[in-house]
């Protein structure tokens, strides 16, 4: 799921003969180098000779978790401004070179970063790469191009939140409820309240904030050398100047102490849903690991625990999905407070406590009996098969490189998590689970249609 | 909308074409560096076979990454459902995977999840699809449980039967989504009796399947001759064959006749609007729906250029007025969606309820432009290069390239199609592409879904005196 976003979007154990030459095992590495140029953009390049084309991700160290007070949402208005054109590149040329040179773009915010993407045949690496330039130099910064992107931008928060059933409320609403400090609890697409105070000026000083080469890492995936890369990397790069950027405040929460339970109605559901989040040890602690395997465990498909539970065996859900930092990115990529999220559709004859009651007698199974190795085994090479699936695109693997390296300095994560995985132990997960998978760890939201009567007098979504 | 506003927007809309004249001026930064030169894009390398069953199997060896993606394509899908069970398709490809003679659905899935993969099934107007995506080192298990599946599939009657509850459910859930309800009511109008007005099951339907409905529907369709197997990804081909045939091999195509091919459907639509309440929209979903050329017509390529310079791409006409000018909307779009026997041609935008009259004026407009003006150098030169570039950018996806020459097949086609249509498309001439425009894309050969608020969208359409009606 990619939002907030540009635009519309719009993947017999008897092995009788080996049918790859990789053994199973299955590590897989591209050959990958970076360098770091003196104005401190980090450049990244992974060679993929299968094809004349590049894929290339530039990520930045701002999300909507550090937006200001009284602009929710602008964060992710920001990076709609990002394609409105420079004092040398008046509006539309963006598109037009890179739709042009056979390719596509996009861009998109989320709670720590903000990338912008593209990807086309090799003959278009130059002219992106002077675009992706020019506009870290400098924006046409014009009211009426900000005021024409507010538009947009409520026409994709009424498209995904206040015209859709469910309106998102499983991310937005349940992050409201679960956390208490702005960074962390704010609607990150935007109150339009908030929407429309936004000012040029807003503008210009979050550019002028976040937007600076040592707060980027520009990563290039394609049929391309690395000296190649960096070369035109320093040719168009270089020369724009390093700024302070603030330091990063600190966006810790206040422990939780209790369950949190909230009931919405939804004017235009037809179906009940429940949200269900915990609160998630940060990044790189010793238990995230496991939380990352113990949230595929129980979300990942249909041989999942949750799907098996509850869709199947209890016959109490419709539909589970879920996650460590679902749906806003995957289990590594934030750099801040974030749950292990459960979205669950369920039949109208289903009551919230039958549900809730069948949730937690799955739950409290992993934690008495925790699970077998070899349902490990199972999740593990699913995980790495899925993460292969996210390498295996020049766009995506450059989107991969450029938020590691982002977030850690380097890209190493990016090959080395499928074999970090694949040591998580079973009574890891049940360790996890004991000491993060309870009551006064989580928030839990019910959505129920509104009665037909009472659709007229409710406003949209909540 | 009021008259007053209208006429507004009709003004606007002249200055417009000075405007957007103007704008194909704007010339190219001096400083921008040209275009490289061009590397020829390698068409994919398919290995074609027929086992003596009369499968077809097409692959694709691309080492490296250690995946590989399997699909089964077998003809005859929601178009082929009997007259009283529409959609049954659809209840089939949740139910397939539920079990077999040996394996629980249970076992499927996790035998699956275990080699790295998921199953997935779908049904299309013209077949029924099964695919999953796994590490190459399990590919042999992954073959193993598809083999099982289209062969074996057993419908239980337990599995049958919590399948149909979920998905009456599930249907009661999607009449809450405004583009399930755009697409829906499009199919109907566009379709009328055919059997391509099918787009998904019904509560009627759902309620009255039986597990031996779907069996014989089952045996009916899948069968090796009527079927294609596409691997992609990393093997050598011929140890990929014999692990095929080791599995695929004693497939039996049963005596009874396939799937007949659809009739030919209509070709002409009424221009009136067709709407569809959903109380509480702060929306209006407008889609506007022609018929269009069917993949492998001679103009099929004409279309799709013509329709990247109207509105299939982000540089486009449409998306330029109505997001890029004026903001009404977030998700404009327009696409060419071919089947066997019939070809859509489809606009999209949802906008909010007090723009609805004069997104309806934008869209009309950028529809008849395309049919008067031809498109400029650049726009031409920029649309053939975006549908060759990005084809072959999206086809270094395995999963991709694997669900693009199934639809080849069910098509009636080769892979060779995938060069020959870029080829196609790069010949095509600004002539090509106003015959493509004057015989597609007129609004007066369209018609109209509105998806929202009565109120809004009887009042904001009254000014372009259409017929307003219910979908059939």
């Amino acid at each position: 799921m990619r939002f907030p976003t540009r635009r519309h979007a719009r993947l017999c154990l008897l092995l009788i003969f080996c049918l790859s030459a990789v053994a199973v095992g299955q590590q897989w590495k591209a050959p990958t180098s970076m360098k770091k140029l003196s104005n401190g953009l980090i450049v990244v390049v992974s060679e993929d000779h299968s094809a004349p084309t590049f894929g290339l991700c530039i990520s930045y160290g701002i999300g909507f978790r550090l937006e200001p007070e009284g602009r929710t949402g602008f964060a992710h208005l920001f990076e709609h401004m990002m394609f409105e054109g420079t004092p040398n590149s008046p509006k539309g040329v963006l598109d037009r070179v890179i739709e042009g040179g056979g390719g596509n773009n996009n861009g998109d915010t989320r709670y720590d970063h903000t990338e912008y993407i593209e990807t086309a045949p090799l003959s278009a690496l130059d002219p992106v790469l002077w675009i992706e330039a020019d506009r870290l130099k400098t924006l046409d910064f014009s009211p009426k191009n900000l005021e024409n992107q507010r538009n947009v931008v409520e026409e994709e928060v009424r498209v995904n939140v206040l015209n859709s059933p469910y309106g998102l409320f499983y991310a937005i609403d349940l992050a409201g409820k679960a956390f208490d400090t702005y960074p962390n609890a704010h609607n990150f697409y935007g109150d339009f309240h908030d929407l429309d105070a936004a000012k040029i000026e807003d503008v210009q000083k979050f550019y002028e904030q976040y937007y600076a080469p040592n707060n980027a890492v520009l990563a290039i995936v394609g049929d391309v050398q690395p000296d190649e890369i960096f070369a035109k990397a320093e040719k168009y790069f270089a020369a724009i100047p390093a700024r302070t950027v603030p330091p990063r405040p600190k966006v810790d929460e206040p422990p939780q102490a209790a369950e949190r339970r909230a009931t919405q109605t939804d004017k235009l559901a037809k179906v009940p849903a429940l949200a269900v989040g915990y609160r998630m040890p940060a990044r790189h602690s010793p238990d995230a690991l496991a939380a990352a395997v113990t949230g595929e465990l129980l979300h990942n498909g249909q041989a999942s625990r949750l799907y098996q539970a509850l869709v199947k065996d209890k016959q109490v859900a419709l539909s589970v999905d879920g996650g460590v930092n679902w749906p806003l990115g995957n289990p590594f990529e934030y750099n801040g407070p974030t749950l292990m999220t459960s979205f669950i559709v369920y039949p109208p004859k289903v009551t919230e406590d039958q549900l809730v009651a069948a949730f937690d007698a799955s739950i409290h199974d992993l934690i008495e009996k925790g699970p077998t190795q070899q349902e490990v085994d199972r999740i593990v090479t699913k995980m790495r098969s899925d993460w292969y699936d996210n390498l295996a695109l020049p766009i995506n693997r450059a989107s991969a490189l450029s938020h590691a390296t982002l977030f850690d300095g380097n890209f190493d994560s990016v090959y080395q998590t499928p074999e970090d995985l694949a040591k998580v132990t079973p009574a890891q997960i049940r360790a996890f689970a004991g000491k993060y998978l309870v009551p006064a760890n989580r928030t839990i939201i019910n959505r129920v249609p509104a009665k037909q009567d009472d659709a007229a007098k409710t406003g949209a979504g909540q | 909308m009021t008259m007053t506003k209208l006429e507004n927007c009709l003004f606007a809309v002249v200055l417009l074409v000075g405007l957007a004249a103007a704008q194909k001026e704007v010339p190219m930064p001096k400083d921008l560096p040209p275009y490289g030169p061009e590397k020829p894009l390698q068409t994919p390398n398919v290995k074609t076979t027929t086992l003596n069953n009369g499968l077809t199997i097409w692959l694709v060896s691309e080492p490296g990454l250690p995946k590989v993606a399997l699909t089964v394509e077998v003809r005859g899908g929601l178009a082929a459902d009997p007259e009283n069970r529409p959609g049954i398709s659809q209840l089939l490809s949740k139910t397939i995977d539920q079990g077999t003679k040996s394996r629980s659905a249970r076992q499927v899935a996790q035998e699956l999840q275990g080699a790295g993969g998921d199953f997935s099934a779908f049904a299309t107007k013209d077949s029924l699809e099964v695919s999953t995506a796994v590490l190459s080192a399990k590919t042999a298990t992954a073959l193993g449980v598809l083999a099982d599946v289209v062969q074996n599939a057993s419908f239980p009657d337990g599995e049958v039967d919590l399948a149909k509850r979920n998905l009456a459910d599930s249907l009661d859930q999607q009449e809450a989504e405004p583009r399930f309800l755009a697409s829906r009511a499009r199919d109907r109008v566009m379709f009328g009796k055919h059997p391509y007005h099918v787009m998904s099951a019904t509560k009627e339907s759902v309620a009255t399947a039986t597990p031996a409905d779907l069996r014989d529907i089952f045996a009916q369709r899948f069968r090796p001759d009527q079927a294609l197997l596409v691997a992609v990804g990393d093997f050598q081909s011929d140890k990929m064959l014999d692990a095929v045939q080791a599995v695929f091999g004693s497939w039996k195509a049963p005596a009874r006749p396939s799937v007949a091919l659809p009739a030919n459907p209509p070709t002409t639509v009424e221009h009136a609007v067709f709407f569809v309440p959903r109380p509480g929209s702060v929306q209006t979903t407008i889609e506007f729906a022609a018929f269009g050329p069917k993949r492998g017509d001679p103009d099929y390529e004409p279309a799709e250029v013509a329709n990247a310079v109207y509105g299939g791409t982000f540089s486009s006409r449409l998306v330029a007025n109505i997001r890029e000018d004026k903001g009404y909307t977030y998700s404009p779009y327009a696409f060419l969606r071919p089947y066997r026997a019939a070809g859509e041609l489809v606009s999209h935008a949802d906008v909010r309820n007090e723009v609805t009259g004069a997104s309806l004026n934008e869209i009309q407009y950028e529809l008849t432009r395309l049919t008067t003006t031809s498109p400029t150098d650049e726009e031409l030169t920029k649309a053939k290069r975006y549908l060759v570039g990005s084809e072959a950018v999206n086809l270094q996806d395995r999963g991709s390239l694997a669900q693009t020459l199934a639809t080849l097949w069910v098509a009636g086609l080769q892979p060779d199609e995938i060069g020959a249509r870029g080829r196609r498309v790069s010949a095509t001439t600004t002539a090509d592409v106003n015959a493509a425009a004057r015989k597609y894309f007129a609004p007066h050969q369209a018609a109209i879904i509105a998806v929202g608020e009565e109120k809004v969208v009887r009042e904001e359409l009254a000014p372009f005196g259409l017929s307003v009606r219910a979908v059939p």
